[in-house]
């Protein structure tokens, strides 16, 4: 249990050795969640008045050493919202006058006790894609799979639904929807007309989300959509970058060859979300309520992790395998993504080590903090500490990596190859693509993969021949080796 | 740096696995608690396991192939992984060794029947889920299980019988 009265600093859900402008930035956050133009919830006024003591305190320098001295010993972790587990791929790195590599493999969940927690209430609005491409099959199950979220809502969850071609119309506005014939025949009445133009239904999207914006809630977009956007590419981006700044995360689902994947990658990627191929029409249902039933038991919104490696060391890479696989931005900032109530992160971490950070006899590979968002909390939980460090020695040690580690990178160096060849047929590089899509389809045919095997020669094949990746393959190869990684990250449960 | 035992591309120390070829960097994964005997490499007896001396050299003769019904004696060089198999019309994946001119197919050979591939320290055989089953010394293996091979080992891919012949020197 935490302490009675609580001190400043979880006032502010921070740690104790903050700089000034972590404080500033904490108080902040907080100030903007508890405007007083914003409908006040019974003890928001106290919990607002304890941050601003809280803030009046720390910020003062002199004030905050005199107060620091009053204060008792921390305890370590007690309020910790998840813990933190930590594996390598090499008990200790070696003095070496070539660079080397080393791999960590973070889990972040609940692992010891599992109190109860608190589920995030949606904001939810589902942009539909409606041009005329989506007539027929695909049309009929998106409809059947947005009625179904529907019926699957909880009372404290707001949901919209926008339909979009090359202009968009909002059919149910985000709200409660105690209604749910009125929205079935709304949803029942769409049609199929125009082209697609994803800016259109993003806009409309977003502005519905904002109008119910909640920084309680989960805010959340899902994107459907089958074609490629023509010439608005750019402030698509830059809407998902607003998005971003207001919290709202969407993630994508594209139907088909037909659209870019790329671009919807970093559509979504903006916002600390996740893109998704559906192969063929009858999917869309399942995946879609898929989706909902993840965002509905998010237990943290968003693990964000604060932290920079020692000079020297450099962080290559970074791929989530669990909850959902896929690559992670790098920057000052990574955005780690959801922990569900039932389902741990797990992300796999690659390290450069230069020669002249493995002369010394322990390198930092990271070192920083985590925090856990919690939109449902009023006071935010306190950063978790984390460093990730190896002892160097003269001599290579010989142990094998933990096999968690070694799932994961074998399916990483799948999920590698496969960019390889596409990057590779992209810079007309036709030979080499071909090359490495034939070693990933032996790769894969020994991991029993036989039929994603077949897929990915057919493709080494036809870039040989035609030099041309389909749009259909690349996109199903790319994704199923993503879908690999989150299965190495559950084989071992 | 590690050089790829299969595809000889030069990877980054502390490398899983090759950024080239896809294939596993890391020791065996069984534990390789067996002594190589350098003072007598080979006796006459047949060695119990074969030991492979120099896994960083990718191309000698590392196993040969003798199909025990026509007599023909296939060497394998070049490559650390071969899949052994036949081939039929429309086939998406080619095996590497193809045995459709040994009556492959009348003696329950599937299209991808068995991977052979070369260890750190011994050679490896693996049921690729074929139709017929794989096996060693009448013992048939589990889908995707490796199995260390011996020399004068006789494996059946379905009824198609090959014995094992590894680098004696």
């Amino acid at each position: 249990m935490p302490p009675s009265k609580q001190d400043y600093y979880s006032a502010l859900g921070i740690l104790r050795d903050s700089s000034p402008e972590e404080i500033k930035r904490a108080y902040h956050a907080a100030a903007r969640r508890f405007h007083p133009d914003q409908n006040m919830l019974p003890g928001e006024t106290e919990i607002f008045l304890e941050v601003q003591r809280a803030y009046e305190v720390l910020s003062n320098p002199q004030r905050r050493v005199l107060y620091d001295a009053t204060l008792p010993k921390e305890e370590a972790g007690t309020q910790a919202p998840v813990q933190i587990r930590l594996q390598y791929s090499r008990q200790s790195l070696v003095h070496l006058d070539e660079p080397q590599l080393v791999y960590a493999l973070l889990e972040a969940g609940q692992f010891e006790h599992r109190g109860p927690q608190t589920l995030t209430p949606l904001n939810l609005c589902l942009v539909l894609d409606v041009s005329t491409s989506m007539q027929g099959n695909k049309i009929d199950v998106a409809k059947a799979a947005a009625i179904r979220i529907v019926h699957m809502l909880r009372p404290e969850d707001l949901f919209g639904l926008v339909v979009f071609s090359d202009r968009a119309e909002v059919l149910l506005p985000c709200a409660y929807q105690h209604d749910l014939n009125r929205a079935q025949s709304r949803i029942q009445s769409i049609r199929t007309s125009g082209a697609t133009e994803i800016r259109q239904g993003l806009q409309a999207g977003l502005t519905e989300l904002s109008r119910s914006l909640d920084p309680k809630r989960g805010n959340h977009l899902i994107l459907l959509t089958d074609g490629h956007t023509y010439g608005d590419e750019q402030e698509c981006l830059q809407l998902a970058e607003e998005a971003a700044r207001l919290n709202i995360s969407i993630s994508g689902f594209g139907i088909g060859g037909d659209w870019n994947d790329i671009f919807l990658d970093g559509l979504v990627g903006r916002t600390g979300g996740n893109s998704t191929y559906i192969a063929e029409a009858q999917d869309i249902e399942s995946l879609l309520v898929e989706k909902f039933a993840a965002l509905a038991r998010t237990f943290v919104d968003d693990a964000i992790l604060e932290g920079r490696p020692q000079s020297g060391v450099e962080l290559r890479s970074c791929h989530r395998l669990q909850p959902e696989g896929g690559p992670i931005e790098i920057g000052e900032v990574l955005h780690l993504g959801p922990i569900l109530q039932d389902e741990s992160l797990s992300v796999l971490f690659e390290f450069v080590i230069e020669p002249s950070a493995s002369r010394e006899e322990s390198v930092t590979l990271l070192d920083g903090a985590m925090r856990a968002v919690v939109a449902a909390r009023p006071i935010p939980f306190p950063p978790i500490r984390l460093r990730m460090d190896r002892p160097c020695t003269p001599s290579a040690s010989k142990e094998t990596p933990p096999q968690s580690i070694v799932s994961a990178l074998s399916r990483l160096s799948l999920y590698r190859l496969q960019e390889r060849a596409r990057n590779e047929t992209q810079a007309g590089e036709y030979e080499s693509a071909t090359r490495h899509l034939r070693n990933l389809a032996l790769q894969l045919q020994t991991q029993g993969q036989h039929d994603l095997s077949k897929t990915t020669l057919f493709e080494a094949e036809s870039i040989e021949r035609l030099q041309a990746f389909s749009e259909q393959g690349s996109k199903q190869i790319k994704y199923a080796t993503r879908a690999l990684l989150r299965q190495a990250a559950r084989e071992r449960k | 740096m590690i050089i790829c035992p299969s595809c000889g591309h030069q990877s980054i120390t502390g490398s899983a696995f090759c950024a080239e070829c896809g294939v596993n960097l890391l020791p065996s994964d069984t534990p390789t608690t067996q002594k190589m005997d350098v003072e007598h490499p080979a006796s006459s007896e047949q060695p119990k396991r074969s030991a492979v001396t120099s896994p960083v050299v990718p191309c000698d003769n590392w196993v040969t192939l003798h199909l025990l019904d026509s007599g023909q004696v296939l060497p394998l060089t070049a490559r650390n992984e071969f899949t052994i198999g036949r081939t039929a019309e429309g086939q998406p994946v080619m095996p590497d060794i193809d045995l459709t001119p040994y009556q492959a197919y009348s003696h329950g050979v599937s299209r991808l029947h068995a991977v052979i591939k070369r260890g750190l320290a011994e050679i490896l055989l693996m049921d690729l889920d074929s139709a017929n089953g794989t096996f060693v010394n009448g013992e048939r293996l589990e889908p995707d299980e490796e199995r260390a091979l011996s020399n004068g080992d006789v494996v059946a891919l379905g009824g198609f019988k090959i014995q094992i012949l590894l680098k004696s020197t």
